[in-house]
């Protein structure tokens, strides 16, 4: 289509494109192009009004598009028909025709929209208020979101004593870190005797893991810009320089782009606006030196010196750059100035706290999901920040502490989460504000290393001209990596106490000074973990490299040697590696089910894609071996096993504590006798976990195999009812007893008609329900009836294992409707740490209610409801999670027949009357290093000293009590026992790389639909080739650990 | 552009700007990727280059846009769409095999690819309402 043609002399008053791209076949837009020609021409514009032809800018579903100036809009769905409205209302009157503008389709107001995200409607952006939005190299983008007005403003509404006592009213303070009043700092500056004054930007960010900074300056720069020449208007300067660090080079460029714009455009130079106000600015580019952070050592470098502090006072604003008055300001305070002026003090009051008013710019990174940079207002609590906007510890991992303040700041563990996050508060808390790098920890993080990690680059980075610092930093180093290789000693501690103290108080300057920060804030929070380090040398979040020789095996309770076995299964060697798992743990075929697998929580290979299926693995190699027989091997000497014949000891309880402990009791030669008060052993393997989980097969073979060993297990006799422990060390003539009676006693709802007919406890419920399939495995009659669910309503309390195996039991035994209820949030049951267990009950058709807790148990005699308390989640506790607290009186009932408490167990100790040992307040029994109760010669291992746990923990503490009681036998000491560390190392014999793309396999699982009404086990096995496949996709980590230690990798021939 | 001679000018020159930008953003399509560090080290300069081609290939008249970090790094390269002035919607992780579906569903087809979208910002102040 043609232009229409126009002479010269007449300006064109608006114009009109409409869409017709080359590849715009549609007719339609030809016939609106043309109808416009029409029009244009029956109303004589046709020379005032270029038409032409657009290319496409998409919209091609609401098209023809016509974009129509002036006043510049866009119109769909134009017709023809429509033209002459368009012409006569947009043209000629300059009214918009709203029924022809774009709609906003509901798939995209579907969205959810940023203001709805925690991840941004927490934000308050005031630095950050272009970042990401704009180009930043190009000046128009900040002029259009009121770039300079605020200079335009101060240069023409304001003398430098009014922006000074603006500043002054806002309450900002220096966004660096060391939250000096920013407008009172201006105010000294201007003051100082003189006319030549500098305004200096600290744009160096030295700390690791710190970009807000150059985020700012690479994304606004311009607002840097403008800050400074607000600060040198005030301040009386004409001269600006911008000390940004070389490793910034994008920064650099667009800070430099922007000045030559801003200077093109006169702002920035001599006569700015023909104003008479002339300024500047110049960047200085560091050379990497963390020091030069520091104020005045940032001054000896712009001056062409080493960077190297200096003391104060004088302080800079009255003698600093070259002995003159000058400014020195970080990034973020000078980027909020021109918001601060243009909206006023009260404005960024009214946002924060009274003392630490505005907002804050932090870098999340670290073990948090939304790594990034986020503003907030200042007061927000901590929790808020990592949880709400950092989006929670991702991999469903715990949230262990968090580190502010960079190398020089310091860690606040999950009990500071509600502090509000302000200049004031937080140095209450012993941490520090900084500039704003903020590092999320998980339990994967490992306190020693990481303090290790801050101050191996703080002594790295001291410039050397004051001894505390620069000798301080080299003695802290050294007493931390001996803590951290094993080699620490409790006087080290008191080394890094005392070195801390001297460098604190007569270093030169803050680096020197808080180098210390972060081993001091680690000691006061996480002792306990240095402790371990030097007493145990053991690495429990799996890091310290030389105490680890895998996280698999360090993290095992029992530390079963893991890469031992899967590298002989990945060779095919299943009996071999069985022996090896069985030196630590003699329930293979059982963990090979029921374990929550500790080890796959830190196996390395999870980092790359997923951890290495153990569990399985070991299942595949416990099964293949299922029937061979297996008679445990003897412990010690012929001498010493001979000794130990001649003394009995008593296990009460045929649980893995008890049966592991009765074990190795046995393989030392003692005579053992296990008392257990129900009719087959087991404990919570047989009288808890369901068939569906542990079929018993496997179940009794393992503690068949505690008999071959020589203990005698007697079943049907019950401590207190049939025997005493009197009679025991008395009469009987044990020489010890270990008690390792579990909990199984049930905590109560506590709530009014928690003991209405159909209130069935937990525990009680699985012991018949799990009981059945035991006596049923054994060839016994059942002892007692199953629970009567079959038809009706079931609610279950609680959200750990005990509450899920009795969910999905009671859907098996034909429960109509089964529901879990759970004070917190999902996320948070205890159960989660079997994930699959709580996916399989939802796919089972089981229903969970989370936030709610039961109030009032209702019904005539008999259950008919319970009524349920909407929670809402408050502040957080010291496990890192939120609070419930009642949501008001909103509750709602929940029609039920039968309710189910399964909210946690305590041990039964109904039997201890009178005897001397000491319990905890939940009735766990308070036992020494040794494991020794308050009573002589008694012992207790399990969870009748942990509380519920798992069974490889009982299975631990099994070991660790045998050898103590062993060891107190024997010398009449109680000390804490220690188990070799042995060791096998297998050689690789196949590639590693060959397996880098492995997956992992799905879980093999038995369809939902098979799984209705009956307890046939849900989960398969992996075959062979897939359990050698799953084997090799191990990295190894234990061979690398030779490496490291400088110990020789097994030959090919060796094993 | 030439030097501002007075305060005035300056007023004048962001009055015009502001329209100039409105007009801009309310009569095309704006695609605005994310161009700091964390954008540029997670592949953004070969996103915008894909944009480029793919828009180029079709011939689409879009403005493409770069900008800073707007803080969500980790979810870096960020494009977002905007078209007439209306809600940008942003997605995550754009990957030069990603731009030819996002041009032909939600820039020519108005329909929003669900499934990569981070979220949306509406109005045309978006910062703006971020900041109270």
């Amino acid at each position: 289509m043609d232009q229409v043609a126009d002479s010269p002399a007449i300006a064109l008053s608006g114009s009109v494109t409409v869409c017709g791209g080359a590849r715009c076949t549609s007719a339609r837009c030809q016939r609106v192009l043309r109808a416009f020609e029409v029009e244009l021409t029956r109303r004589a514009l046709g020379r005032n009004v270029r038409l032409s032809p657009s290319p496409c800018r998409g919209f091609c579903t609401a098209g023809p598009i016509a974009i129509v100036h002036p006043p510049g809009v866009l119109y769909c769905r134009v017709q023809p028909e429509d033209v002459p409205e368009i012409v006569d209302q947009t043209l000629i009157q300059g009214k918009v025709v709203q029924r022809l503008c774009y709609d906003e389709p509901e798939a995209h107001r579907s969205l959810v929209s940023y203001q709805d995200m925690p991840l941004f409607s927490k934000q308050v952006r005031i630095a950050l208020r272009n970042c990401g939005l704009i180009d930043p190299e190009r000046i128009e983008e900040y002029i259009a979101r009121d770039g300079y007005a605020a200079l335009g403003k101060v240069l023409g509404e304001m003398s430098p004593e009014d922006v000074i006592r603006e500043m002054k009213a806002s309450g900002l303070r220096g966004r660096g870190g060391a939250g000096f009043s920013a407008g009172a700092k201006w105010e000294f500056c201007r003051r100082a005797p003189g006319d030549l004054k500098y305004v200096v930007c600290n744009a160096d960010e030295g700390d690791p893991g710190a970009f807000m900074d150059r985020s700012i300056l690479e994304s606004d720069p311009h607002s840097v810009i403008e800050g400074m020449a607000i600060a040198a208007y005030a301040i009386g300067a004409s001269q600006g320089y911008i000390y940004c660090r070389e490793e910034y080079p994008l920064a650099i460029d667009r800070l430099e782009m922007a000045i030559h714009q801003a200077r093109d455009l006169g702002l920035l130079g001599e006569d700015i606006c023909g104003t008479g106000f002339r300024f500047d600015i110049e960047v200085k580019e560091g050379a990497g030196a963390f020091v030069c952070g520091e104020e005045t050592a940032l001054i000896a470098s712009i001056e062409g010196r080493r960077g190297e502090p200096r003391p104060r006072p004088p302080y800079p604003v009255v003698a600093g750059l070259w002995g003159l008055p000058t400014n020195i300001n970080n990034v973020k305070s000078y980027a909020m100035t021109p918001q601060i002026i243009l909206r006023g003090a009260n404005w960024f009051g009214s946002i924060g706290t009274q003392k630490s008013p505005g907002t804050a710019v932090f870098a999340l990174t670290g073990k948090v999901n939304n790594t990034g940079l986020i503003e907030v207002p200042m007061g927000i609590p901590l929790g808020d920040i990592i949880f709400d906007v950092g989006g929670g510890v991702p991999h469903g991992k715990k949230f262990k502490a968090v580190q502010t303040g960079g190398p020089l700041g310091g860690c606040l563990p999950a009990a500071a989460l509600n502090t509000p996050v302000d200049f004031d508060s937080l140095a209450e808390a012993g941490a520090v504000m900084g500039s704003g790098g903020m590092i999320v920890l998980d339990d994967d993080t490992c306190m020693v290393e990481f303090s290790r990690y801050f101050l191996t680059f703080a002594a790295a980075e001291s410039c050397g001209k004051c001894v505390p610092c620069r000798v301080g930093g080299q003695r802290l180093l050294e007493a931390l990596t001996r803590i951290s290789e094993g080699h620490g000693t409790r006087k080290d501690l008191q080394i890094i106490k005392d070195v801390s103290t001297h460098m604190m108080s007569s270093s030169l300057c803050g680096l020197g000074q808080r180098t210390p920060g972060p081993v001091l804030a680690a000691l006061r929070f996480f002792e306990d973990e240095f402790i371990t380090h030097i007493d145990e040398k053991l690495c429990r979040a799996g890091q310290c490299r030389a105490l680890v020789r895998a996280r698999c095996v360090n993290t095992c309770p029992a530390n079963v040697d893991t890469p031992a076995y899967l590298a002989l299964v990945a060779q095919g060697r299943y009996a071999e590696g069985l022996a090896i798992h069985r030196r630590r743990n003699p329930f293979a075929l059982v963990c090979g089910r029921a374990c929550p697998a500790f080890c796959e929580s830190k196996c390395r290979r999870g980092e790359i894609d997923e951890p290495v299926a153990i569990r399985l693995v070991k299942r595949f190699m416990a099964d293949h071996e299922f029937e061979k027989p297996w008679t445990p091997e003897p412990i010690g000497s012929e001498a010493e096993r001979a000794a130990a014949a001649e003394k009995k000891i008593a296990v009460v309880g045929a649980g893995p504590a008890g049966l592991t402990a009765a074990l190795r009791l046995a393989q030392r030669g003692y005579q053992v006798t296990v008392f257990e008060k129900y009719p087959v052993a087991g404990g919570m393997m047989a009288w808890a976990i369901p068939e569906y989980r542990l079929p018993r097969g496997p179940l009794l073979a393992e503690i068949e195999n505690v008999r071959r060993a020589g203990a005698d297990i007697r079943c049907n006799m019950a401590l207190g009812h049939d025997f005493s422990l009197d009679d025991l060390l008395g009469r009987q003539g044990y020489s010890a007893v270990l008690l390792a009676i579990g909990a199984h006693r049930s905590r109560r709802l506590g709530v009014a008609g928690d003991d209405k007919q159909g209130v069935i406890d937990g525990v009680e419920f699985l012991s018949r329900v799990a009981g059945e399939a035991t006596m049923r495995a054994a060839g016994l009659p059942a002892d007692a009836p199953l629970p009567d669910v079959r038809g009706k309503r079931v609610a279950v309390v609680g959200g750990g294992d005990v509450a899920i195996d009795v969910a999905r039991s009671s859907l098996r035994m034909g429960a109509r409707e089964v529901h879990v209820i759970y004070r917190r949030a999902g996320d948070d049951m205890p159960a989660a740490h079997l994930p699959e267990e709580i996916e399989a009950a939802r796919q089972e058709g089981i229903r969970f209610h989370t936030l709610v807790n039961p109030a009032e148990v209702l019904g005539n005699g008999a259950v008919s409801g319970v009524r349920l308390q909407q929670q809402r989640l408050a502040e957080f506790d010291d496990s890192a999670r939120r609070r419930p607290v009642p949501l008001g009186a909103d509750s709602y009932v929940l029609n039920v027949e039968v309710l189910i408490p399964a909210i946690g167990q305590v041990p039964d100790v109904s039997w201890l009357h009178g005897t001397e040992i000491a319990r905890h307040r939940g009735d766990t029994f308070i036992v020494d290093e040794a494991y020794a109760t308050t009573r002589p010669g008694v012992f207790a291992a399990g969870d009748a000293v942990t509380g519920p746990a798992t069974i490889v923990e009982a299975v631990a503490q099994g070991n660790l009590v045998a050898a103590a009681i062993d060891h107190w036998l024997k010398t009449g000491q109680l000390v804490k026992p220690h188990l070799e560390a042995e060791r096998e190392d297998v050689p690789q014999v196949y590639d590693l790389a060959a397996y880098a793309d492995h997956h992992r396999p799905a879980t093999p699982r038995l369809p939902v639909e098979q799984r209705d009404g009956n307890f046939r086990e849900v989960e398969a096995g992996f075959d062979e080739h897939a359990a050698q496949e799953e084997a090799r996709r191990c990295l190894r980590c234990d061979l690398e650990w030779l490496d490291v230690m400088k110990l020789p990798r097994p030959g090919i021939g060796d094993r | 552009m030439p030097q501002l001679k007075n305060l005035e000018e300056l007023q004048q020159l962001c009055d015009e700007i502001k329209q100039a930008e409105r007009v801009r953003r309310e009569t095309s399509t704006v695609i605005t990727i994310g161009m700091g560090t964390c954008g540029i080290a997670a592949g953004a300069r070969e996103t915008l280059q894909a944009i480029e081609e793919e828009l180029n290939q079709r011939q689409i008249d879009a403005l493409v846009v770069t900008a800073g970090c707007i803080g969500v790094c980790v979810r870096e390269p960020l494009v977002d769409i905007q078209q007439a002035g209306q809600s940008r919607i942003v997605y995550a992780n754009v990957h030069p095999a990603m731009v030819p579906r996002l041009i032909e569903e939600h820039v020519v087809k108005g329909q929003p690819v669900k499934e990569w979208v981070v979220g949306r910002m509406p109005s045309d102040e978006p910062a703006l309402s971020l900041c109270r």
